[in-house]
């Protein structure tokens, strides 16, 4: 038996250096997409698009493909829902080994960062900079690339978002977006004379003040710790990540201070978060049960404003109202708010039509105004748009804003409000970990048990990095 | 001798004081026996309890901090949303064709592969069936990716084929028939083949008659494979049109927030689950028996 | 004598199974093996034009991480607590059950249930049944909102509430939880296989015990688990070697990220180590690590055969 294995083992090891003898499979995406004398030329492609959304938004995602069809009868629109966003990752990656890939994908700046490995995405400069004419099917044409003014009317912050790669080139669209914003409960508020904090020292301060209103309560609830760890970065200006040289800048003095201050407060009882609480803080927040701790703040996504409502009483009424503003912030004069939600990026494919059609698809959903305020209604997610802010329809779901029952729609004022205040941060092979380690660092350094403080940070700090280097 | 007669009196007495006494330790080793055994029946079955509250709750129930042990309000129109919004009967017929279909073609060639190594005289046999039965030890997650790039250059992408033949072969099964037929005397073979019998009919006639219950529990174990399988078919055929029950169900209920309506999923798992709760209890015999027999799961 | 037509019937037959496996396994493992000698391979990478090295630097990578040892330590340790807890266990519920008469049938089917179920789905509710919702555990500024139902039962017999699962739990109640989670997973199979064989031990054994007067427990020792030792040897291996690839339970109960919030990846396995690196798009280092796997596998599996083999009584 002994003598079996051992030659099965040889000849493994034969076929094994044979192979690698062979060497590797050579790539066949270029870093670049030219486009072709002529733009479009009218031939039939069908087109793959690889999403999340659910039944409500495929349904007028399938009314505009109609709309689109109109222009472009040849362009076959062929849309999946893959399941969520780590599975439409997970399926593209695998796919790309092979060629298999869709035409277009809802993205996250990470996950282009992992598809960049493979040289996969399309980059769009040339396209947007295109000044080809195409005819459309109703005669009328459009320029293939985007107008100074279409450009303009994006949210800024968004746009900025697909050049987040470090080498300046454009890789994605903003489809629709969301950002965390600050729910607190109004009527709480309004009866104890309480203002909205602004900065992190008046949050601090006010929290204090509510714990000695109620000594039972954790004041603010926070859910994502790797989003609080990140934005407090953009807030102060220290370092976190870069998409360049050296990756993992965040072991620094200035992080490991805001970390030990939020310390101090987690151990006063001031505030907590998802993973601390062991459940969504919007339980905490919406909590009406007055035997059991309340949170009077809560600090979470705006396109789940929806969860932070508290259920209607006997009475067909909310047992209070929720107010909605911006995160408190380290400089209130130049404020910093995460960007999150899908964009669109457009994958290599050796018929360069195919990419010109997904491309006049992609410029169709992100540009298109009637598009961007229905899909925003349905979703709770905020358009990209600024002109959107106009649509009639748009508007009135916006006026229809408060507190309770059309809370999704105070969220979106709220967040269309401070549309100069989006970031996002460098995407990398690698910056998902980052992101990971960070949100696990802060949750470790708030509450592990320790008598000396600085150390515990220090080491909790230099194992995020190796972390990261590792699975670089 | 006085003493030796005492003796023995006091050890009869002694026998019936100790007979009474078994009675009643008898006894209450039998409560203790019943009370173990239904203390483990209920931590066994709580979670599944679980489950089945959870599917009536309505979602601010089921998030609510303090669980409830009983919904407060019965939601079996959970159970109606979730069978309209998965189209589960297209899934169902999916499942069950590709189900079918592998679980026929596996067996024939299981039966083949077991009666070649059960029955006949062949250079390298042993090496082989060892060689096969190594095979069993690797973790199969690292195939995925070199059999996706193969099937991709096959061409078998959202079809039936590549949910059904990748996995046709199983070496356990392989190994699970071969030691049934190798119980089935030789002498019947040799006198079969004396008549002039064909293998293909002695296999029909004697062979497969005989190692039935083995022949079911495979059956039964693939489909069961075919309802939980998950990660393969979503890889290779996501499309309407060949989606098969697990994806159909986790995509039903994905949500662009990222928020799932817990409730309605797990009414939808419960109804997924049903179909093999009745498989089970009615062909447990036989399930029981395959599953002692192959140690795996699905 | 092997005669010539047996020979080519025979390779007839297995021609099917032989050419499937050659593709859909063979052909993988090989790629395994070449994935596994290319330093830093990825097939991401490889698509994108990249090339890679033959060299072990993967192995060297895999080894020399920090975590490497944790993940062993914790494959090793739930392996050594959960195989001889579940058989035990499930050896105890087989006797049992093979000593009564009523409702057999049903509790025998009960027993077999979590079989038929999906690991992570039901570990969800083994998680929930753990959870402590609340914050600041163990400080004076202590909220608890819920304690989950199994701190609640051990409140109820005056004991002292645990954090198992949530920020701040000790390493030995992850692994506690884990532990009950895994038996509770592994015991329907147990069973099954101790049962039947129970239940084909021929009664005349015990007839002669019980007129020799012998008692419980030395029948138990002396008979039934001799006896029953092929099956023991063969629950034990194939939870060994199951235990060796635990990794979805762990999903199950703390999700991906593998220990709780404060310390994640703190119940990482070797399995949950491939996942992570295939997860990464390392597929060269997750070759590596699994072929690491197997031979450990493979040399446990052996070493519990020779052992076996001494104390089994056919």
């Amino acid at each position: 038996m002994k003598k079996r294995i051992l030659s099965m083992l040889l000849v493994l090891v034969m076929a094994v250096s044979m192979l690698a003898g062979c060497g590797t499979g050579s790539g066949n995406a270029t870093a670049n997409f030219d486009v072709p004398e002529g733009g479009y030329d009218g031939s039939e492609v069908t087109i793959t698009f690889y999403h999340t959304m659910g039944q409500n938004l495929r349904d007028v995602l399938d009314l505009y493909i109609a709309e689109f069809n109109k222009l472009y009868p040849n362009i076959h629109i062929v849309h999946e829902q893959v399941g969520s966003y780590d599975d439409v990752r997970e399926q593209i990656a695998t796919q790309i080994t092979t060629g298999a890939q869709p035409n277009i994908a809802y993205c996250y700046p990470d996950h282009v960062a992992m598809y960049n490995i493979s040289k996969a995405v399309v980059t769009l400069d040339n396209l947007i900079a295109s000044e080809e004419v195409v005819t459309r099917a109703d005669g009328t044409t459009e320029t293939l690339g985007l107008t100074k003014e279409q450009i303009d009317d994006f949210i800024a912050g968004y746009y900025n978002e697909g050049k987040e790669f470090g080498d300046d080139l454009m890789y994605t669209l903003p489809l629709s977006k969301s950002t965390e914003v600050l729910y607190y409960n109004k009527t709480f508020f309004e009866e104890n004379n309480l203002s909205v904090p602004k900065t992190w020292d008046e949050l601090e301060a006010l929290c204090k003040k509510i714990k000695e209103i109620d000594p039972t309560s954790i004041p603010l609830g926070y859910d994502s710790e790797a989003n609080w760890f990140i934005t407090m970065c953009e807030q102060l200006g220290t370092d976190y990540t870069s998409a360049t040289g050296d990756h993992y800048l965040f072991d620094n003095e200035e992080n490991h201070a805001f970390v030990k201050e939020f310390r101090e407060w987690y151990q006063s009882g001031l505030l907590t978060t998802q993973t601390l609480y062991g459940a969504y803080t919007s339980g905490l927040f919406t909590n009406s049960d007055p035997s059991s701790a309340t949170s009077y703040m809560s600090i979470g996504s705006s396109a789940g404003a929806t969860h932070q409502r508290p259920a209607k009483g006997e009475d067909g009424n909310y047992p209070f109202e929720v107010g909605i503003a911006t995160i408190p912030q380290a400089d209130p004069e130049n404020p910093k708010v995460i960007s999150q939600g899908p964009s669109l990026c457009i994958f290599q494919k050796e018929n360069p039509q195919e990419v010109i059609a997904s491309w006049l698809f992609v410029k169709f959903l992100t540009t298109n105004v009637d598009f961007q305020a229905e899909f925003s209604s349905a979703s709770g997610y905020v358009p990209v748009l600024k002109s959107v802010a106009e649509h009639e329809g748009y508007k009135a779901f916006l006026d229809s804003a408060d507190g309770g029952d059309n809370i999704a729609a105070l969220s979106a004022k709220i967040c269309m409000e401070q549309e100069e205040a989006y970031y996002t941060s460098p995407a990398f092979n690698g910056s998902s970990t980052a992101r990971d380690e960070v949100g696990a660092l802060l949750t470790k350094c708030l509450s592990a048990e320790t008598s000396d403080v600085d150390a515990l940070i220090k080491e909790a700090f230099a194992d995020a990095i190796d972390e990261c280097e590792y699975n670089e | 001798m006085t003493t030796s007669k005492k003796n023995i009196v006091m050890r009869e007495k002694d026998m019936q004081k100790v007979s009474a006494q078994q009675k009643v330790v008898q006894a209450l080793v039998k409560v203790g026996v019943y009370a173990f055994l239904l203390v483990m029946a209920l931590i066994v079955l709580f979670p599944f309890y679980w489950m089945l509250i959870s599917s009536v709750k309505t979602l601010e129930e089921y998030r609510m901090s303090v669980p409830t042990f009983w919904p407060q309000k019965i939601m079996l129109s959970n159970y109606v949303e979730a069978f309209t919004t998965a189209n589960l009967g297209r899934l169902f017929l999916n499942t069950l064709y590709v189900g079918l279909v592998s679980t026929l073609l596996s067996l024939v060639i299981t039966i083949l592969c077991a009666f070649a190594f059960a029955r006949l005289e062949f250079k390298g046999k042993e090496t082989l069936f060892g060689l096969m039965l190594a095979t069993m030890m690797i973790p199969g997650e690292l195939f995925t990716i070199t059999n996706y790039q193969t099937v991709t250059q096959l061409g078998w992408l959202n079809t039936f084929t590549v949910l059904i033949v990748p996995f046709l072969v199983s070496v356990f099964y392989i190994y699970l028939l071969k030691q049934n037929f190798m119980q089935i005397p030789n002498e019947l073979y040799l006198a079969a083949k004396v008549d002039g019998t064909s293998d293909i009919k002695y296999l029909c006639k004697v062979m497969i008659p005989l190692a039935l219950p083995t022949l079911i529990s495979i059956t039964i174990l693939k489909m069961m494979g075919a309802w939980n399988s998950y990660i393969w078919p979503r890889l290779v055929a996501n499309d309407a049109e060949h989606r098969l029950i697990t994806n159909g169900l986790r995509n039903a209920f994905t949500e662009t927030t990222g928020d799932v309506n817990y409730p309605v999923q797990m009414a939808a798992v419960a109804i997924v689950s049903a179909p093999l709760f009745l498989v089970f209890i009615f062909l447990r015999k036989y399930i029981m028996a395959g599953v002692s027999r192959s140690g795996i799961k699905g | 004598m092997v005669d010539n037509k047996q020979q080519w019937k025979a390779w007839l037959y297995l021609s099917p199974a032989i050419i499937l496996l050659l593709v859909f396994t063979v052909w993988p493992i090989i790629n395994t093996l070449r994935m596994a000698f290319l330093e830093g391979y990825s097939a991401q990478a490889e698509v994108g034009g990249a090339t890679f090295e033959f060299g072990i630097g993967n192995f060297l990578k895999v080894i020399e991480y920090k975590k490497f040892l944790q993940c062993m330590q914790n494959t090793i340790l739930l392996c050594v607590l959960t195989v001889p807890i579940s058989t035990l266990l499930a050896l105890l519920i087989a006797v049992a059950l093979n000593s009564i008469k009523g409702l057999q049938k049903i509790l025998q089917t009960i027993f077999f249930l979590p079989y038929v179920t999906n690991s992570i789905a039901i570990g969800m509710v083994f998680a929930a049944m753990f959870n402590i919702v609340g914050s600041f555990h163990g400080t004076e500024n202590e909220i608890i909102q819920t304690a989950g139902i199994i701190n609640n039962v051990i409140e109820f017999f005056g004991g002292e509430r645990v954090n198992w699962i949530n920020a701040g739990s000790q390493y030995w109640a992850n692994i506690t939880v884990m532990v009950v989670y895994i038996v509770w997973n592994a015991l329907p199979f147990k069973i099954l296989v101790l049962l039947g064989g129970l239940q084909s031990i021929n009664a005349q054994y015990y007839d002669a015990a019980k007129v020799d007067g012998t008692s419980r427990s030395r029948v138990f020792a002396r008979i039934t688990v001799p006896l029953l030792s092929p099956m023991l040897a063969y629950v034990i291996i194939t939870g060994f070697i199951g235990g060796f690839k635990e990794y979805t339970s762990i999903v199950g109960i703390f999700g991906e990220t593998m220990g709780p919030p404060d310390a994640p990846g703190r119940l990482n396995t070797m399995v949950g180590f491939v996942y992570e690196a295939l997860e990464n798009k390392h597929q060269g280092r997750a070759s590596a690590a699994a072929l690491i796997l197997f031979v450990i596998i493979l040399i446990v599996t052996r070493l519990n055969m020779r052992f076996g083999k001494k104390s089994v009584y056919y």
